[in-house]
């Protein structure tokens, strides 16, 4: 399995904070999708900013298709742009509200001239089309639009480049259920026809359950937990990843008190040498403040936890009680 | 918000923006005297009972008359009639304007926009050399600057623009600003747009606005610091029939013929409200959050 994207001991700070500490993640050639999973102030969204050059790495390398990503330019840098693309969280915000759909799906287009001037708008509403948008769309500004149109809009707009790398940024966080699994349905379906690899960053374990072969749990900017999704998301060996799969609510299941996940961002006194999770892990020893887990492999999937096996004894009640 | 359903019929958006214009009385108003001032300008040649008048036709034997049927505002210390000078006065003052806000926006948006958008070394310097000319009071540049070219109405509108422009690099700085860090900012970076392609396509569609009210408000004051330009001996010079030159003329009779001053002062009023209500109703029929657009 040889990797499009691949990312290894990737920092990232804003001003003096970091707040990426050493992440390594792989993407294969598609169709193939990863998910990287983590809560708000995890990372993710600061990693998928510096994969497509929206924000600096301060350390660390980005490799895709054997170029170093990190330090491409010019000729090269907009090669890559084509190569790589991103769908926003924020359909609302990324789509300009004094430009019509159809324009906007043009411009990347335009900008790469990828396609002749003559059939770019034709080009832009089989994209359209290819999303399910209907056409009277096309004339649309982005008020007019819904939740699911904009997160639509936002795809066609991505793939118009034909992407060898889609990264998707919890691209149905703000949409409803039944819209939320229209747009999942379409990234199945243009995973399936057009071969896509992609990074697809949640919080929900459901999505990427459904979408991912591999799973990366991000916490506090450091990964806890990876491998097949098959396995992280089913039998969780790190105590994040117990306390997030735990605390998916059930249908039909009346747990009380509901299990969670204790919150609170992670405090910034901690060591730079201890787990990023001790602050939170009801399963903390003293070991894990001066000694930061590193990633090992264990039972079919690699976790950062020093106490992964014993978590199998202690973890039911250690977490029920939250 | 109360937004019609988002697929109205296609409804022409010329006709949408009338029917806007209907919920906004300050603005058609304001339309309305506007667009009757420009048309009697542009018309004086016509409309003017005494063309001639308007610019160095003497009639001793007539000056000062009162309003009266013949001579609607009176004449003037030399037998002018006034309401001609009125009308061509207009053109003047529309000129001015005019010329202005199309330099000072030009300049001022241009400046504001790459200094907010870029960032970091440009906007430093640019800003910098904004505050230099905000350092001086715009009115006393401009007084200095008609004082030292010849003084008349087209330096007059030199000097202005001059003193004009930071304020539209400042608002059109701090535009681009939040713009840059806007999503749709980001989306344009990751499609590989140019700077060119995303301040020309993005920040200056989005930015425009807010300036564009601003021109509509300005017109009004530049109207009336090329008044007073004028009236202070340093724009339009005799005979120009420039409105703040017949007020600044017929101020040493204003207690004897009111009419000399009455006039054209009021012409300077109406100009000034029309433009102010404009730049009043656009600021509300153009915010794209505001309903149908």
């Amino acid at each position: 399995m040889s990797a499009l994207l691949s990312v290894e001991g990737l920092r990232i700070a804003y001003g003096q904070t970091p707040v990426v500490h050493g992440v390594d993640l792989d993407v294969p050639v598609g169709p193939y999708g990863v998910g990287l999973i983590g809560e708000s102030g995890s990372g993710k969204t600061t990693i998928a900013r510096t994969l497509v050059r929206l924000h600096r790495a301060s350390a660390g390398s980005v490799t895709f298709d054997g170029r170093d990503v990190l330090a491409l330019r010019g000729r090269d840098l907009a090669r890559y742009r084509r190569e790589v693309q991103i769908v926003f969280q924020d359909g609302d915000g990324a789509l300009d509200p004094r430009m019509p759909v159809l324009a906007q799906v043009v411009e990347p287009l335009a900008v790469h001239r990828s396609v002749p001037r003559s059939a770019r708008q034709e080009r832009a509403a089989s994209l359209l089309a290819e999303v399910g948008l209907p056409e009277e769309v096309m004339t649309h500004y982005r008020h007019q639009l819904s939740g699911g149109q904009r997160q639509r809009v936002l795809i066609a707009r991505a793939l118009a480049l034909e992407p060898r790398l889609l990264i998707l940024d919890e691209p149905t966080s703000a949409l409803d259920v039944t819209v939320q699994d229209r747009v999942l349905a379409l990234v199945e379906r243009l995973r399936e026809q057009r071969g896509l690899a992609y990074l697809l960053i949640s919080h929900n374990l459901a999505v990427v359950d459904r979408l991912c072969e591999t799973s990366v749990v991000l916490y506090g900017g450091v990964v806890m937990e990876r491998g097949p999704t098959a396995r992280v998301l089913t039998s969780p060996r790190h105590p994040y990843t117990r306390a997030l799969r735990a605390a998916v609510p059930e249908l039909g299941v009346q747990r009380i008190p509901l299990t969670r996940v204790s919150s609170g961002a992670p405090e910034r006194a901690r060591a730079a040498s201890a787990c990023a999770y001790v602050d939170r892990c009801p399963l903390a020893v003293a070991r894990c403040r001066t000694e930061a887990p590193v990633l090992r492999p264990y039972d079919g999937r690699e976790v950062a936890c020093h106490r992964a096996e014993e978590a199998d004894n202690l973890a039911v009640d250690g977490l029920a009680t939250g | 918000m109360s937004r019609p359903t988002a697929s109205r019929p296609a409804r022409g958006r010329l006709t949408a923006r009338l029917h806007r214009l209907q919920r906004q009385p300050l603005l058609t108003i304001g339309l309305v005297m506007a667009t009757i001032m420009v048309a009697t300008g542009l018309l004086a040649p016509w409309l003017a009972p005494f063309p001639a008048d308007a610019i160095s036709a003497t009639h001793p034997s007539a000056a000062l008359l009162p309003p009266s049927s013949e001579h609607w505002f009176g004449t003037d210390g030399i037998g002018r009639d006034i309401l001609s000078r009125v009308l061509y006065g207009s053109r003047i003052s529309l000129a001015i304007a005019l010329f202005v806000v199309t330099v000072a926006g030009v300049v001022g948006l241009t400046v504001g926009l790459v200094a907010g958008y870029v960032g970091g070394k440009a906007d430093a310097l640019l800003m910098r050399v904004t505050d230099v000319f905000l350092a001086f009071p715009a009115l006393l540049l401009a007084v200095a600057l008609a004082a030292v070219l010849t003084p008349s109405a087209s330096h007059a509108a030199v000097a202005i623009s001059v003193t004009w422009w930071p304020w539209y690099a400042r608002l059109a700085r701090a535009q681009a600003a939040s713009i840059r860090t806007q999503g749709y900012a980001d989306a344009a970076r990751v499609i590989g747009a140019g700077w060119v392609r995303q301040l020309a396509r993005h920040v200056l569609p989005n930015a425009a606005t807010s300036v564009f009210v601003q021109m509509s408000l300005d017109a009004a004051g530049i109207i009336l610091t090329a008044a007073t330009l004028s009236y202070l001996g340093l724009g339009a010079q005799d005979p120009s029939p420039e409105w703040g030159l017949m007020v600044s003329q017929g101020q040493g009779m204003a207690t004897t013929a009111w009419w000399v001053v009455t006039f054209p002062g009021l012409a300077i009023l109406l100009l000034a409200a029309a433009f102010n209500f404009i730049g009043d109703g656009l600021q509300t029929v153009l915010d794209p959050k505001r309903g149908h657009r």
